[in-house]
């Protein structure tokens, strides 16, 4: 029987998981790689929760639709932030885009 | 589905999306990091289906097969190494992160665990699409007429960021161009 704790559960280990790759990879799409992840996460925490206290309501499912809404323009603004970031330094590694850094 | 049905998909689901997330991160081949971030969340729709909401299941497969395709082509245009083939480390602060990303871990799961959810189970009373598709074209159509124009500022802002001139204009001089201008 699966309850909504072992669905958050999970999620809290995708979560983690993602937030690794987000904080130890230096290569900028690696780090939206971990984003994505994270994203996916609280899209499960989403589902576990429509599933679990509202299963006949709509508007939790609508809910996932943003989320993955987000997911995709989060990953287009930060593609075009690493085309305009390889154009200016002819580099995607984070540790080298120090030019805003205080 | 049966209870029986939901822990058959849900277990070996889980289980494999967990593992094929972690090795996104440790393969050192960037197309394959793609590949396999699009198995973790396309197994995560196959759950999503497991706990009966099947139209954000195959919803979900649908975008991130498209989202994650366009990634790996990204990840071999800008990753100096996107076949794993020289061997190099493109990680930091490894330790670190990971002693965050568990102590994270475990907080939240703590939390999910020991909290007291006003949970019930999963029931055949699950809204179906047609219920969907008017929740949207409905009381939710202003919501999703924002998420629709977030969708076309994102686009419009992401050619912007994009295109050779950058915030400078068109036909402004790269970076080290204007270095060497002095700027």
């Amino acid at each position: 029987m699966i309850s909504l704790p072992v669905v958050l559960a999970v999620a809290a280990a995708l979560f983690g998981i993602g937030l690794y790759g987000a904080l130890g990879q230096t290569n900028t799409i690696m780090v939206i790689m971990g984003v994505e992840l994270m994203l996916g996460a609280a899209m499960l925490n989403v589902v576990g929760f429509l599933r679990y206290s509202h299963p006949d309501a709509t508007s939790g499912a609508f809910f996932v639709l943003v989320v993955m809404t987000l997911m995709a323009v989060e990953a287009a603004v930060g593609f075009a932030l690493v085309i305009s970031a390889f154009r200016h330094s002819r580099t995607a590694e984070v540790d080298d885009l120090t030019e805003l850094k205080g | 589905m049966s209870d029986l049905g939901t822990a058959l998909v849900f277990w070996p689901s889980a289980a494999i999306m967990l593992v094929t997330a972690l090795y996104v991160f440790i393969t050192s081949s960037m197309a394959r990091a793609g590949l396999l971030l699009l198995a973790a969340l396309g197994i995560e729709g196959l759950i999503f289906v497991a706990l009966a909401s099947e139209f954000l299941g195959f919803l979900q497969l649908l975008m991130m097969s498209g989202e994650m395709v366009i990634m790996v082509f990204f990840m071999v245009m800008f990753m100096p190494d996107p076949g794993g083939l020289m061997g190099m480390d493109m990680t930091h602060d490894k330790r670190r992160s990971a002693a965050v990303a568990a102590a994270v871990t475990v907080a939240l799961a703590a939390v999910a665990v020991l909290t007291d959810w006003p949970a019930r189970v999963v029931g055949d009373d699950a809204p179906d699409v047609r219920a969907i598709g008017f929740e949207v074209m409905g009381r939710s159509m202003v919501t999703f007429l924002f998420a629709a124009m977030t969708i076309l500022f994102a686009m419009v802002g992401g050619v912007l960021l994009a295109k050779a001139g950058g915030r400078y204009g068109i036909g402004a001089p790269l970076g080290e161009a204007r270095g060497e201008a002095g700027d």
